[in-house]
């Protein structure tokens, strides 16, 4: 392998006759270079190895499998893979119940999966493709009439830093919340709208923009904002994706889930 | 040859009526023209964020109307006498309206189908026992085209006296699946089954929550509802997939699905009281 860690996601000359593979903890990612078109393959890793390397394989050990898709694009040579957010946005639930009394604030760190964009290089630059590299539930924030579609996704709620494992395949969205209201502030779950968030390469770790969200109370609009520089966390973070849907933030009025929605029942 | 004749026909129309002739083309095309133009326009720039069903109503009325003031304009440069024409025409209409009360009544259905909105083009709706895509909603009728491509079209009148279901509405529905497993089954085994079936489907929400029920003690078995929730374009998918994915772990998991079955048990055998006539032989019997 000539890659591992944080590494894999730097730009790659693919050699004439040979395949590479990107290996994920949840996700192998296998492209090859024939005359005009790049062939990729994505099968899911059974292996519970939590590792991440890139490597060189011959053609002949490469998967046989007829879901290899074909993208036409004469320009070869170098590629550029980069982690961006999922298309949709993301309700976070955590796996405990925590409540943020009145006039307090915290910081959380939540790691949202990245996909996988491997794009061609140079002059002609083109996204080849986009590819998830973890399974995310399908889920719905809101009620069943005015909500939307979002991936759904268990974690643990981490107040510190250290206690968030470095992972390729997960940015780190930090998320500070002040609760300005009278009312307790029960976590159920949190919407994050992940499309409005870029991505920065940080030495070890994946990085999202910091959100500073302000909870006024359950009838109000909560505000939700971006902040555009790279977060303060890693010195040296470099942008290696822009947000699907810049914006400057989001406001609504149930970006914190208190409520049960109702199942018909 | 041909053309000759036309032009030796031309010349012999007098200056006047060439004169009103070319004026009557002009104002046939050049208003057909504008009226087309109109609905270009409305419809590129200034609804451009509209429904497609305001698009279309919109575009029908400026068709409509703009082609009844083109005609009127032709009649007006032909010299026809429009009082007259338009007095004619409300005794004429008096007419249709009482032949055609049928037609009017689609119309007037229809106004309140466009006021009202219980469906949009694209909708999918179930009318009686029809289902398909709306394709147009006009003053008369809707038409629709069915899932095996045929095409329907529904007077107005009937849509508003029956019950009309828009199954794509809301972006997420329902999926209710109701079978029954056989009596002596592990219930709280069946209700996790089933919790895994929904929690590994990769169409199925999982907010809202699933809706595992045992509904009732039938016959033959007891009625399990399995309700998934789903957004609204994945139904196929979702079906497939939750279908063969209960029949495979009931399987998996030895879980049988209850059949229609009568259970036939005879009496156990024992000394029955003797017949009638059997007694009688008895006491016939001579000792």
């Amino acid at each position: 392998m000539d890659r591992t860690g944080i590494s894999v996601w730097e730009a790659v000359d693919i050699p004439h006759r040979k395949c590479l593979q990107w290996r994920f903890p949840a996700r192998s990612i296998w492209v090859e270079r024939v005359e005009t078109e790049w062939h990729v393959l994505s099968l899911p890793e059974r292996a519970r190895d939590r590792s991440a390397y890139r490597r060189v394989v011959a053609r002949s050990q490469k998967p046989a499998s007829s879901e290899w898709r074909h993208y036409l694009h004469r320009a070869g040579g170098l590629m550029q893979p980069s982690p961006v957010l999922p298309d949709r946005p993301v309700v976070i639930r955590p796996d405990r119940a925590l409540t943020l009394l009145p006039g307090q604030s915290t910081v959380f760190y939540l790691g949202i999966p990245v996909w996988f964009r491997l794009s061609a290089a140079g002059p002609r630059a083109a996204r080849v493709f986009d590819e998830p590299l973890s399974v995310l539930t399908r889920t719905w924030f809101g009620d069943p009439v005015t909500g939307e579609l979002c991936w759904g996704l268990a974690t643990r709620l981490h107040h510190s830093l250290d206690s968030v494992d470095a992972s390729v395949d997960c940015a780190i969205c930090p998320l500070m919340i002040e609760n300005e209201s009278e009312t307790d502030l029960d976590f159920q779950k949190i919407c994050i709208h992940v499309e409005n968030l870029s991505v920065f390469r940080g030495r070890e770790r994946l990085w999202t923009n910091s959100l500073h969200a302000v909870f006024q109370g359950p009838d109000q609009v909560t505000q939700i904002e971006i902040t555009h520089e790279p977060p303060g966390f890693e010195e040296g973070l470099v942008q290696v994706s822009d947000a699907r849907q810049p914006a400057a933030g989001w406001s609504i009025r149930r970006t914190f889930g208190m409520l049960k929605y109702f199942t018909d029942f | 040859m041909f053309f000759q004749q036309i032009v030796n026909w031309v010349h012999t129309l007098s200056p006047d009526v060439l004169t009103r002739g070319l004026r009557v083309a002009i104002t046939a095309v050049l208003g057909l023209v504008l009226v087309r133009l109109l609905a270009v326009v409305t419809q590129r720039y200034l609804m451009r964020k509209s429904t497609l069903q305001r698009r279309m109503i919109v575009r029908k009325i400026i068709g409509y109307s703009g082609f009844v003031l083109v005609v009127l304009a032709v009649l007006g440069e032909l010299g026809v006498k429009l009082t007259a024409l338009l007095g004619a025409a409300g005794i004429v209409g008096i007419a249709v309206g009482f032949a055609s009360q049928t037609s009017m009544s689609n119309i007037i259905s229809g106004l309140f189908l466009i006021s009202e909105k219980p469906f949009a083009l694209g909708d999918v709706i179930r009318i009686g026992g029809t289902t398909g895509i709306i394709q147009s909603i006009d003053l008369l009728s809707i038409k629709i085209r069915t899932f095996d491509n045929l095409f329907v079209r529904i007077p107005n009148e009937k849509i508003l006296s029956s019950e009309v279901t828009n199954i794509t509405r809301f972006p997420i529905r329902r999926l209710d699946l109701v079978f029954q497993v056989d009596y002596g089954q592990d219930l709280l085994r069946v209700r996790n089954v089933l919790a895994e079936v929904a929690r590994d489907n990769p169409w199925s929400l999982d907010e809202p929550e699933p809706v595992i029920l045992f509904s009732e003690f039938k016959e033959s078995g007891i009625e399990v509802l399995l309700g998934l929730w789903f957004a609204k374009d994945d139904f196929v998918s979702m079906k497939n997939s939750v279908m063969a994915d209960v029949a495979t772990r009931f399987d998996a998991e030895d879980i049988r699905f209850a059949h229609p079955r009568r259970t036939v048990q005879p009496d156990r055998p024992h000394r029955r009281a003797p017949s009638r006539n059997v007694a009688a032989r008895t006491r016939a019997t001579p000792r």
